[in-house]
């Protein structure tokens, strides 16, 4: 995220909100909320926050209604965009697209309908279209893990590293989390990509296994793939030696952490729960007085025993 | 007699051409010329070296000693096809169409017609439609080449030859599935060509065509040049005599007819199967040979593979031994006895690319199984015995089918039928391919099965075939018998008149004869 | 050419542990692969690496020696990957509901298992008599019930992931993990089914029947075989496969999710490929796709174990590899020289 950006779109935000008329508390407001179908367990994870908050909101404020709809891929998406306007007439959009640039011009078309509108997670292709954009911080998501390898581990300690799918995603998170340990004298072994993957961590992590006799910790970037991995150190009778570090907040992991966990001592959030804050901040633009435009950049909160109760979400799948 | 020396009007010429693949040597120093204007015919038995010759004189091969000389200038032939450029066209015996153009576009498949940068359909179709009618054929030019029967297809390759101006046209056995109709028809174009002055060479077993057509005859034996000479010298049964290099008096058996009192073994009444519309009824007698004549697409086939179970059976009653059977499927028929050989040895009947015992014993596994296991030594005891009752050939064991000679697949697959020890032998076609000395074999061979006992069915379109080695004869047309024959009444001139529908007798009055 | 035969001399009988090529060409490949391995990282070669190695093969080997029997009778099965998650899926709510009412031993597992078996076979025999009764080409019946199953998964987990009961797994566990006279359980049951397929293969009237249809249907038909009955086996010894890979797959993580199985598919039929079997069916080899499965394990393996090549290019150097074992399989040299001449 570059700040200048930033700050370019909450200036933006900031001047329609001048514009933007309050709306009075009496009338039936329409949010639609679209999301990609549920394909893995962090989207899943999304799709159940969505639906609590829809059900929360609906009952906090009888005038507010929530339509939620998945999609299984942007085209489909698309159409499910040009229902919503015509159809339902939404006030406002709450939206997490599938990909950044087929959605762009179907997200302007829900705009000039003169519906607010606010992006989750995958950015437009276009700036100035959103008005509220909400989104995890990769880079913050390397950066906080780096910083905890410092703390436990010092100069001449040896970790290896799983990524993800060779994405931006990925891309950010690792070069964050290489330059904040840079200098620190732990040595980097390799890195490998596991794909976010239960059973591409557990692979990749038996080779490393087999190639270096020392690790001290693991930087498995992502929860699934520390599950992978956690297997791995089992079977080889290596738990003792290393700790591992995922992230995203899976509820098992959560759990994990606030029954003390040594293996994998922390976490460190990207929550999916961040569709729900989409649609606070939403509903707050026609409940409240305060501007709300602008964008939220969630920390990514590292979750430690002491304040892992906060993050856990039993009944979600996620 | 023998004219070795390659003359100024020769068009194009092999000198001294030998050929061997990896060691085995298949051709030995042979010469052979063929000159504008004229029909020169090559023949041997399966296996002599025609084919290799014949792909020597059109590059697809190149021979390992030896000239070829075109237009009297010494050189190498362009590989793959290439000297269609030349003027020389080959008619290959495996026919080479793709299955799914249509016949207008098989004709021009490589060098289409176009105007304006776009295909010229309509004056493709123009021009099929002419070099059709040349030949007498009514073939749709839009049909797909999938949906012709074969003859159809052998049609088309001939209008794509006359359709490029060859100057030398090469034809592997074109009339080997052709009718004698539209035999007649190409012969007549060959006659058109020769006297337009191309130099025909024509490899073909049906000596009595050899002997109609060419005015040179080339004969090859195990690769050897026996003799080129006027066709007009010879008979066709010396020309036989020089390809297998004994006397072939005895072609046919001596015929040994049934008991008059033998018992019915198969009898169908009322069988109704194929597209055909009409019903068939016959029997057949333990001991007799029982051919069906008839021309191609006349219904046999279809008629007699319901009978086994191979296709359905719309109406009709099938007893066997004098009970009333049907065959679900062709094992519960072969399991019961009865076996059919199809005329498709290399779609239907063997697998070409399997070596020889996997094909001997696939119709009959059931034998060979001991203890839920296969059992190799049986099935090589039934290969030693196959190899022997039948003389099949192979280089070693390792071939694959694909490999053998026409004759040597042939009396492969009458092996692996005979694996059943059936009772009863529907062969169909059961020479179409093969050279002289194999047909003599196995005529042999279904002759000596009758004497034992066996019956046999044999459906054929060649008509001397049908006459030497046939008890009685049923004749169809359009999916009805329309004559039987017996002794003496087997003759070709009455065998013709009911399948050209000029006559036609009530069979069914005559069959419990 | 009959030039130089001898009339009714039976040919020369071939010797029964002929050297075949179309095996030989994968195994050099693989024996070369495990050369290159040990050069660049000598842990390659490590009695720890070579059994994870081994063990990892195990699912993809066992789906490939079912894949062997549909691909020699000249079918295909896109549906293994997914038909694996829905399985390992089903096994896993299954077991999870049984606890209450069977505990958390051995009979739940057991239970698990049995269901396995079961849905393998019915979904490889719905297969099966799709492509031979319904006349579907088996590629669009498969990539069909790939779908199916891979969407089934997805619902049945919600979108997210199925874990097996902590209870269940600990009993389960040892049947991934627990070694037998110094080999993992995997490694067994691969090695049973691999010896059980080459001698189905190779040395029963069915695996006659099977390269016989492969080869050439028509033939087949006429040479008394019930081909939809023969071509449905093949199928459903698929499913069963399937079944056995997924049996050991799921005390690995006891896990499932829709991610699960993703390509094994691909996977499975490259193996079998590699290994000497023709694609269009009528040539099949099981020893061939044993080391096909090995040869794709050990190059993820290798890749693992060293970083002189960028992680991006992993799937560039999975390709090359599969090719140029493929092209040493076919074995025919002389095609090239005569070329050159």
């Amino acid at each position: 995220m570059n700040l200048s950006r930033t700050l370019g779109a909450v200036a933006l935000g900031g001047l329609m909100a001048v514009s933007g008329a309050a709306v009075a508390q009496d009338e039936q407001i329409t949010i639609g909320v679209s999301i990609p179908t549920p394909t893995h367990a962090w989207a899943s994870g999304m799709n159940w926050h969505a639906e609590q908050a829809a059900a929360r909101i609906e009952a906090t404020y009888p005038n507010i209604d929530i339509v939620l709809v998945t999609s299984p891929d942007p085209s489909a998406q698309a159409s499910a965009l040009e229902d919503l306007v015509s159809v339902h007439q939404i006030d406002a959009l709450v939206v997490l697209p599938f990909e950044s640039e087929p959605l762009t011009d179907p997200v302007l078309n829900v705009k000039n309908s003169g519906a607010f509108i606010t992006v989750v997670d995958r950015g437009l292709s276009q700036p100035g279209i959103e008005d509220v954009y909400v989104a995890g911080n990769n880079p913050q998501l390397g950066q906080a893990s780096a910083e905890y390898f410092k703390t436990r581990l010092g100069d001449g300690d040896n970790i290896v590293i799983l990524r993800g799918i060779p994405t931006v995603i990925d891309t950010e998170r690792f070069d964050a989390f290489m330059a904040e340990i840079e200098g620190s004298g732990i040595n980097v072994l390799d890195d490998e990509h596991a794909n976010w993957n239960r059973d591409d961590g557990f692979e990749v992590m038996q080779d490393f296994l087999s190639r270096f006799p020392d690790i001290d910790g693991v930087w498995a970037q992502d929860d699934d793939i520390a599950i992978g991995v956690v297997e791995a150190l089992r079977q080889a009778g290596r738990e003792d030696e290393m700790f591992v570090v995922g992230g995203a907040g899976m509820k098992e992991i959560i759990r994990g952490i606030m029954d003390g966990d040594e293996l994998i001592p922390i976490d460190v959030l990207y929550p999916p729960a961040m569709i729900a804050t989409a649609m606070d901040v939403t509903v707050q633009k026609f409940v409240s007085n305060g501007p709300v435009e602008g964008r939220y950049i969630l920390g990514a909160t590292v979750v430690t025993q002491e304040n892992a109760a906060n993050f856990y979400f039993p009944d979600s799948p996620f | 007699m023998s004219d070795r020396t390659a003359g100024a009007d020769s068009v194009l010429a092999a000198e001294r051409v030998s050929k061997s693949f990896g060691e085995v040597p298949v051709l030995f120093s042979v010469d052979f010329d063929v000159r504008a204007g004229e029909v020169h015919a090559l023949v041997g038995e399966n296996g002599a070296g025609k084919s290799t010759l014949m792909k020597i004189l059109s590059g697809l091969e190149q021979p390992t000693s030896g000239t070829l000389r075109l237009d009297g200038e010494a050189q190498a032939l362009p590989a793959d096809g290439k000297s269609e450029a030349l003027g020389i066209v080959v008619i290959h015996q495996e026919l080479n169409l793709a299955e799914h153009l249509t016949v207008s576009e098989s004709i021009f498949l490589g060098r289409e017609l176009s105007r304006y940068g776009f295909l010229d359909r309509k004056a493709m179709r123009t021009e099929a439609l002419r070099i059709l009618d040349l030949l007498h054929v009514q073939i749709d030019p839009d049909a797909r080449i999938e949906s012709l029967p074969v003859a159809d297809k052998q049609m088309v390759e001939i209008a794509k030859a006359i359709s490029r101006d060859a100057r030398i046209l090469v034809m592997d056995e074109p009339t080997a599935v052709l009718s004698q109709t539209e035999s007649e028809a190409l012969f007549e174009q060959i006659e058109r060509l020769r006297a337009k002055g191309v130099a025909i060479v024509f490899i073909s077993h049906k000596l009595d065509e050899v002997k109609r057509l060419a005015d040179r005859v080339t004969v090859l034996r195990d690769g050897q040049l026996i003799a080129t000479v006027d066709a007009a010298d010879l008979t066709a049964d010396a020309i036989a005599q020089m390809m297998v290099g004994r006397e072939l008096s005895n072609l046919y058996p001596p015929k040994k007819e049934p008991d008059v009192d033998a018992p019915v073994v198969l009898s169908v009444r009322g069988l109704r199967a194929g597209k055909s519309k009409h019903d068939i009824s016959f029997d057949l007698k333990r001991g007799e040979i029982l051919g069906f004549s008839g021309l191609i697409g006349s219904g046999r086939t279809a008629a007699l593979e319901a009978v086994v179970g191979l296709e359905p059976m719309f109406a009709g009653e099938v007893k066997y031994d004098g009970v009333p059977t049907r065959f679900a499927n062709i094992k519960a028929a072969v399991q019961a006895g009865i076996v059919y050989m199809t005329k498709d040895r290399k779609g239907k009947g063997l697998l070409l690319n399997t070596g020889l015992t996997p094909n001997l014993t696939l119709l009959t596994l059931w034998d060979h199984v001991k203890g839920g296991f296969l059992n190799r030594n049986s099935e090589e005891d039934a290969m030693d015995k196959s190899v022997r009752r039948f003389d099949i050939r192979a280089r070693d064991d390792s071939v694959n089918v694909g490999q053998l000679s026409g004759g040597n697949q042939q009396k492969l697959l009458l092996g692996k039928v005979m694996e059943a020890n059936p009772r009863v032998i529907i062969i169909d076609e059961p020479t179409r391919g093969i050279d002289v000395g194999t047909k003599q074999q196995i005529y042999h061979i279904v002759a000596a099965l009758a004497a034992e006992g066996a019956s046999v069915i044999v459906i054929s379109s060649e008509m001397q075939e049908i006459i030497g080695l046939c008890h009685r004869v049923l004749v169809m047309r359009d999916g009805r018998i329309t004559g039987m024959l017996e002794g003496t009444e087997i003759a070709e001139g009455e065998i013709m008149r009911y399948a050209a529908g000029l006559k036609e007798n009530e069979v069914h009055d005559r069959l419990s004869a | 050419m009959t030039v130089s035969a001898h009339e009714g001399e039976k040919p020369k009988a071939r010797s029964r542990f002929k050297l075949d090529v179309r095996t030989l060409g994968p195994a050099a490949a693989l024996i070369l692969l495990c050369i290159v391995g040990f050069a660049l990282n000598p842990a390659f070669l490590s009695e720890g690496n070579v059994i994870n190695l081994l063990t990892r093969s195990a699912f993809i080997g066992i789906i490939a020696i079912g894949a062997t029997f549909v691909i020699t009778a000249g079918g295909i099965d896109l549906s293994v990957g997914s038909m694996a998650a829905v399985i390992a899926g089903v096994m896993i709510i299954a077991m999870n509901s049984a606890v209450e009412s069977m505990g958390t031993g051995v009979p739940t597992i057991l239970l698990g298992c049995g269901l396995s078996l079961i849905l393998g076979i019915g979904a490889g025999w719905l297969n099966g008599v799709m492509t031979t009764r319904g006349k579907i080409e088996a590629f669009i019946v498969t990539l069909g019930t790939m779908g199916i199953y891979r969407s089934l998964v997805t619902y049945f987990a919600n979108g997210g992931t199925l874990a097996l009961d902590f209870d269940i797994r600990n009993t389960y566990r040892p049947v991934y993990y627990d070694s037998f006279f110094g080999l993992p359980v995997p490694v067994w049951v691969f090695a049973v089914v691999a010896i059980a397929g080459w001698v189905l293969l190779n040395r029963t009237a069915f695996g006659r029947y099977c390269m016989a249809i492969g080869s050439n249907e028509a033939v087949a038909r006429y040479s008394a075989i019930n081909v939809d009955r023969v071509k449905t086996m093949t199928y459903v010894i698929q499913g069963l496969c399937v079944s056995l890979a997924t049996i050991i797959y799921v005390p690995r993580l006891g896990s499932a999710s829709s991610t699960t199985g993703v390509l094994w598919e691909l996977e499975a039929i490259a193996a079998v490929i590699i290994g000497g079997t023709i694609l269009k069916g009528g040539y099949g080899r099981i020893g061939g796709t044993v080391i096909g499965a090995l040869i794709l394990t050990a190059i993820g393996n290798i890749l693992n174990l060293t970083d002189i090549i960028s992680n991006y290019l992993n799937g560039a150097m999975q390709g090359v590899i599969i090719i140029a074992a493929v092209w040493l399989q076919r074995g025919d040299f002389s095609r090239f020289r005569r070329a050159k001449k």
